[in-house]
């Protein structure tokens, strides 16, 4: 061995560095709105300060990873709302029954992963638009969430609330673990190959990049976020509402663009995704604790969306381009 | 016996949209041996190369790996057979990092993540093939062009292929990475590697191959030894005569007074321009390429924001900030992608004839299809486009695309035409065609700016030339001072040899 | 030159008509029409098909909007909302003065319009991405809605509104002889205008729009106005037909704007398509969703089947070729 041979190059953490160097921006706005946010309720800052805002951030977490895999994969999808309400449902059919827990959440990721897969060869190998295949999938997946459970019933284990929307920050460490199972997947050949399929998949193909595969696979993973933020979403509530999810789909897609994440296709981090959430459920939160009526929330969302496309675009010098 | 060659066609045929590309071709790629694929701009090799690969399927015909034959072979097999290709057109992801593109499609795994550790030697080691000494994460995406090629280059070593298939791999390189590109194949070539070298430059081909073929009009006109032939020889190969008369005869235009004048102009990467355009003039605008030539033109033609101590377009004093009040004051621009830029694809020529007519008409007036139909149709005539004007532009070939992509402005009847290397991907024909437009506008009174990269054009067709380098123009050359020598050291900065007074 | 034997537009033959998307899906039509009266006797009867062509007029003029959007290159999601405050906002502008209701009509139609404005200036200027842009203007209706509305139905009477939901001149519903002169008239414009032209343009390319001249932000903003008052106008014609608006009226003919679009042969991408496949294809959906009532199935299999029937619909016939 020759002395100058040196130690294999450090590749993975570099990388990641590289990868995140935009998202500063974006971090430093969201800490000053939980410094705002802080500032208005002391009460943010303790343990069940936390815990309780962390529950009502994980749904929205999810679901805005949910819809960010997708975008990244050059696609969108609008039943993001449907599979939370599936999520929601089987849960809280099944986890007071023989199938117990762990049988529940089995068939939660489950069908998670089938109908966002099924969603995917649709898109993917039919060829169909993703806009109005997600549109009709949304009716589906709402019918059959409908036909589980009619109405708000069935029932969650007290436990299992409390563990999950107690007085425990465990809420907090899932958005953490649901990071890192980001970063896993982001290292497997095929959650990276999600890039240069969403950029240029012409290009990536003729590379010998599996596009197809690749984006079948972001599909499913959306489905399975869905479904897993309806769990949690059942499981803070105590029982299933076949509706519920109604609202998560413009908010997946409010906080995806919030977050940076663009149409387009290959272009920005999860982080932003995160970061995004987050920045709508404070908003959310602030409101709320100001007394806002809820005519404000809807009024506030449409702003702020709009303001967040149309902010770059004012700092960012006009070009052509 | 011969051994089978790694990778070979043999009698394939492929057309688009009824135009055949390719009829009844046969290549052999040996191991050991650089091929040179010869052939002007849509004589077929982009289409081979992609048939070669994988990439697209022929209509006839096998491809054969080791002499087995394929009929449906796609990119992935192809890779796993060990033929890697790098393409014109750049395909890489720029949100990753160089060594997660080297590796992308072939990455190395452990226990189903990607093993980042021998990504990381095995990307280090494609790059120091080619030369690449920047950070292994460093972002594509933060590269310039000429660093871009090397890591598609890069990416084609990383799966140590036994065929490399090579378009235009130099067309953005320096003459340094040219070098180490150069003595990189020499050394695959000894290594027994099979190399297929497709490139416009007669004197490289010369210089590093050792078997040629040529495609012409989509047929195979020579498959044989370099040895023993002239680069004249190949060039009649590929066009079928001489060249000589490429560019019409230049006579000087006697109306030269101004049309557009600017001083100051700044915008994107342009710095404070000072530009004179006359009535009657072709003014050749030169330089390496990416030095604010199509910030330029856009900035005149009001796609571009852009500022300036004074302007003066065609008597008014203004400078237009929009391309409507541009096409108002007279403009016309012809952009570089025709595809992209130019046309519209997917719909009918007639219909991309009309488009900017009808951009300009009053918005809710009824459309005279009889009339559009006889302007289309003069059009076509006048410009040598042949055939039924319904069929999508996408039908036509490249140099037939442009020439829709210029004569759709004819009916307005521009004072002021600004061509974006205008005669790029197009075969000779028409090429020689749009030279003598250009001169005859120019004769008419009408003022030509044409930014190219192809020297010769510019030194032949010109009045005067303004080379631009790093956003500013560096040397105007009239035409007693234009040589490609004087053209090539004012843009590289070296002394210049004459410039105008 | 080109030789006197080119021909360089070819006759349209009548078989190509035939083979058109738009002609399939009016076969498709047929085809269901026909099998559903044999199923259910009385599905067939004049009087049944009349009021599905009267249901189909809602879809139908919600999707004149949208097929002007989606050929432009972009997308309204906005317009179940535009519907619903349509709906529920005009009876609010009743004046003692407008005895016939048309000033109220004007009212509505002038607001749906300038919430379509809005929609295309901030896609055009802003560079919102259309289903972002359209998304954020479908929640801010929503807080508006709460403000007007408050969750119960506002009821409606005026001579206008009577005469949109009941009148039958000539044997055919107000609402129908609406549709069929607002169709004429996108036909023309989408096919026989420069503006329709330049609709297609941006749609295809739109970097090759402007470049060749074309007013890509007027034209923009023309085509979300267009969609805001189709959308006023079908908020109106629900609320004559109904005789009240409530919150959530206007929501399933967003879906079903889009459907009728995508099924009548315009693609989702842009650039290509015609309104003249959206009329049959808004027939047609509202024919499965008759069935689907018929059937008398719970709420949750009513949305499976129309989930599904849109998706086998779209299967059939909505491929979308690789654009190269």
């Amino acid at each position: 061995m020759s002395a100058v041979e040196s130690a294999t190059p450090r590749l993975y953490w570099p990388v990641q560095r590289q990868r995140n160097r935009g998202a500063g921006g974006l971090l430093i706005v969201v800490a000053a709105f939980l410094a705002l946010y802080a500032y208005l309720f002391p009460g943010l800052l303790s343990v069940g300060g936390i815990a309780k805002f962390a529950q009502s951030w994980l749904p929205l977490a999810l679901v805005s990873m949910a819809q960010a895999i997708l975008m990244l994969a050059g696609g969108v999808s609008l039943a993001i709302g449907a599979m939370v309400s599936l999520g929601a449902v089987i849960a809280a059919t099944t986890m007071a029954g023989p199938l117990g827990v762990l049988g529940g959440t089995a068939l939660v990721l489950l069908a998670g992963l089938a109908v966002g897969a099924a969603c995917g060869v649709i898109v993917v190998r039919l060829g169909l638009p993703a806009i109005v295949v997600t549109l009709a999938a949304s009716f589906i997946v709402g019918g059959a969430a409908l036909l589980i459970l009619p109405r708000p019933g069935g029932a969650i284990p007290a436990w299992l609330s409390d563990l999950l929307a107690g007085n425990t920050p465990v809420a907090a460490l899932l958005v953490i673990v649901a990071v890192v199972v980001w970063k896993l997947y982001l290292a497997t050949p095929l959650g990276l190959s999600l890039y240069a399929a969403g950029e240029n998949p012409d290009a990536a193909y003729r590379a010998g990049v599996p596009v197809d595969a690749a984006r079948i696979l972001a599909y499913a993973v959306s489905g399975l976020l869905a479904t897993c933020a309806g769990l949690f979403v059942a499981a803070k509530t105590g029982s299933g509402d076949p509706v519920i999810g109604e609202a998560f789909t413009l908010n997946s897609i409010a906080a995806a663009v919030l977050g940076g994440v663009g149409f387009l296709g290959g272009k920005g981090a999860m982080r932003g995704a995160l970061a995004g959430s987050l920045l709508l459920s404070v908003m959310i939160n602030v409101m709320y604790f100001l007394g806002f009526p809820p005519v404000a929330h809807y009024i506030a969302q449409g702003l702020i969306i709009i303001g967040a496309v149309a902010l770059p675009e004012f700092s960012a010098r006009r070009s052509f381009r | 016996m011969t051994p089978a060659p790694n990778l070979a066609a043999r009698g394939v045929s492929k057309s688009f949209f009824g135009n055949v590309v390719l009829r009844d071709v046969s290549i052999a790629l040996q191991p050991g041996r650089i091929h040179a694929l010869l052939g002007e701009n849509g004589a077929g090799k982009s289409t081979l190369i992609n048939i070669l690969s994988g990439a697209l399927v022929p209509d006839a015909g096998v491809v054969e790996i080791d002499g087995r034959a394929f009929r449906g072979l796609n990119p992935r097999e192809a890779h796993r057979a060990g033929i890697a290709v790098v393409q014109q057109e750049l395909g890489l992801t720029t949100e990753l990092s160089i060594a997660e593109n080297i590796g992308l499609g072939a990455l190395p795994r452990r226990y189903g993540l990607i093993d980042y550790r021998g990504l990381a030697r095995r990307a280090r080691a494609a790059m120091d093939l080619v030369g690449l000494d920047e950070d292994l994460a460093t972002p594509v995406g933060d590269l310039p062009l000429g660093r871009r090629q090397m890591v598609e280059i890069a990416r084609a070593l990383f799966r140590e292929p036994r065929v490399l298939i090579l378009d235009e791999p130099t067309s953005s390189l320096s003459a340094h990475e040219v070098e180490t590109l150069t003595g990189l194949l020499e050394r695959l070539r000894a290594n027994g590697t099979a190399i297929l070298y497709i490139s416009h430059r007669l004197n490289e081909v010369m210089r590093l191959c050792q078997h040629v073929t040529v495609l012409k009009d989509g047929v195979v006109t020579a498959d044989r030894p370099i040895e023993g032939i002239e680069a004249a020889d190949l060039v009649r190969l590929m066009v079928g005569r001489d060249t000589g008369h490429l560019f019409p005869q230049w006579t000087p235009t006697a109306e030269r007074e101004p049309i557009v004048q600017v001083t100051g102009l700044s915008s994107g990467v342009l710095r404070d321009i000072d530009l004179s355009i006359h009535r009657g003039e072709v003014l050749g605008i030169g330089g390496l390429v990416g030095q604010g030539q199509e910030d330029l033109l856009l900035s005149l033609y009001g796609a571009l924001p852009a500022s300036a101590r004074t302007a003066e377009f065609n008597g008014r004093q203004t400078l237009p900030s929009s391309v409507r009040k541009a096409n108002a004051l007279g403009l016309a621009y012809v952009p570089a992608d025709r595809k992209r830029e130019g046309l519209h694809l997917i719909h009918a020529i007639g219909w991309n004839l009309m488009l900017p007519s009808l951009a300009r008409a009053f918005a809710l007036s009824l459309r005279d299809r009889a009339k559009e139909r006889t302007l289309a149709t003069t059009l076509a005539d006048r410009f040598a486009i042949k055939g039924d004007l319904t069929r999508q532009v996408q039908a036509l070939s490249g140099g037939n695309q442009q020439k829709v992509a210029l004569a759709k402005w004819t009916p307005a009847e521009p004072k002021v035409w600004l061509l974006n290397d205008p005669t790029r991907g197009v075969d000779v024909e028409t090429k020689r065609e749009i030279y003598a437009l250009l001169r005859r506008l120019a004769g008419e009174g009408k003022a030509i700016v044409l930014s190219s990269s192809d020297t010769p054009e510019l030194v032949h067709l010109c009045d005067r030339v303004a080379v631009m380098r790093e956003g500013r123009i560096v040397a105007t050359l009239e035409h007693e001072a234009l040589s490609e020598e004087a053209i090539v050291a004012a843009a590289m900065g070296a002394e210049p040899l004459r410039t105008a007074a | 030159m080109s030789s006197g034997e080119t021909i360089r537009f070819p006759k349209i033959r009548p078989a190509a008509l035939l083979a058109s998307r738009p002609f399939l899906t009016v076969l498709i039509v047929a085809a269901v029409w026909i099998a559903a009266s044999f199923a259910k006797p009385g599905f067939g009867a004049f009087g049944h098909l009349r009021y599905l062509v009267e249901l189909g007029a809602v879809v139908g003029l919600a999707a004149i909007g949208q097929t002007f959007v989606i050929v432009a290159g972009g997308i309204d999601l906005s317009v179940g909302a535009i519907i619903t405050v349509s709906a529920v906002g005009a009876p609010l502008v009743t004046f003692a003065f407008d005895e016939s209701g048309a000033f109220a009509a004007l009212i509505t139609l002038a607001a749906a319009t300038a919430i379509g404005i809005l929609n295309g200036l901030g896609v055009a200027f802003l560079r919102a991405h259309p289903m972002i842009m359209t998304l954020a203007m479908a929640t801010f209706l929503q807080g508006l809605l709460i403000l007007l509305a408050g969750g119960s139905a506002i009821s409606a009477q005026s001579p206008l509104l009577a005469w949109l939901g009941s009148a039958r001149p000539a044997g055919v519903p107000a609402g129908v002889l609406i549709w069929a002169a607002a169709s004429v008239l996108s036909l023309v414009a989408l096919h026989a205008t420069p503006f329709g032209a330049r609709v297609f343009a941006l749609g295809a390319n739109s970097l090759a729009a402007t470049l060749s001249g074309v007013n890509v932000a007027a034209t923009t903003v023309a085509v979300y106005a267009i969609s805001g008052l189709t959308a006023g106008m079908t908020g109106l014609l629900l609320l004559g037909m109904n005789g009240q608006g409530y919150v959530g009226i206007g929501d399933p003919y967003l879906l079903s704007s889009i459907a009728a679009v995508v099924l009548g042969g315009t693609s989702i991408l842009g650039g290509s398509g015609t309104y003249a496949g959206s009329i049959p294809g808004a027939v047609l959906l509202v024919t499965i969703t008759a069935l689907i009532t018929v059937v008398n199935a719970s709420p949750g299999w009513r949305s499976i089947l129309f989930g599904s029937l849109i998706l086998a619909l779209l299967l059939i016939s909505g491929r979308e070729t690789r654009r190269r």
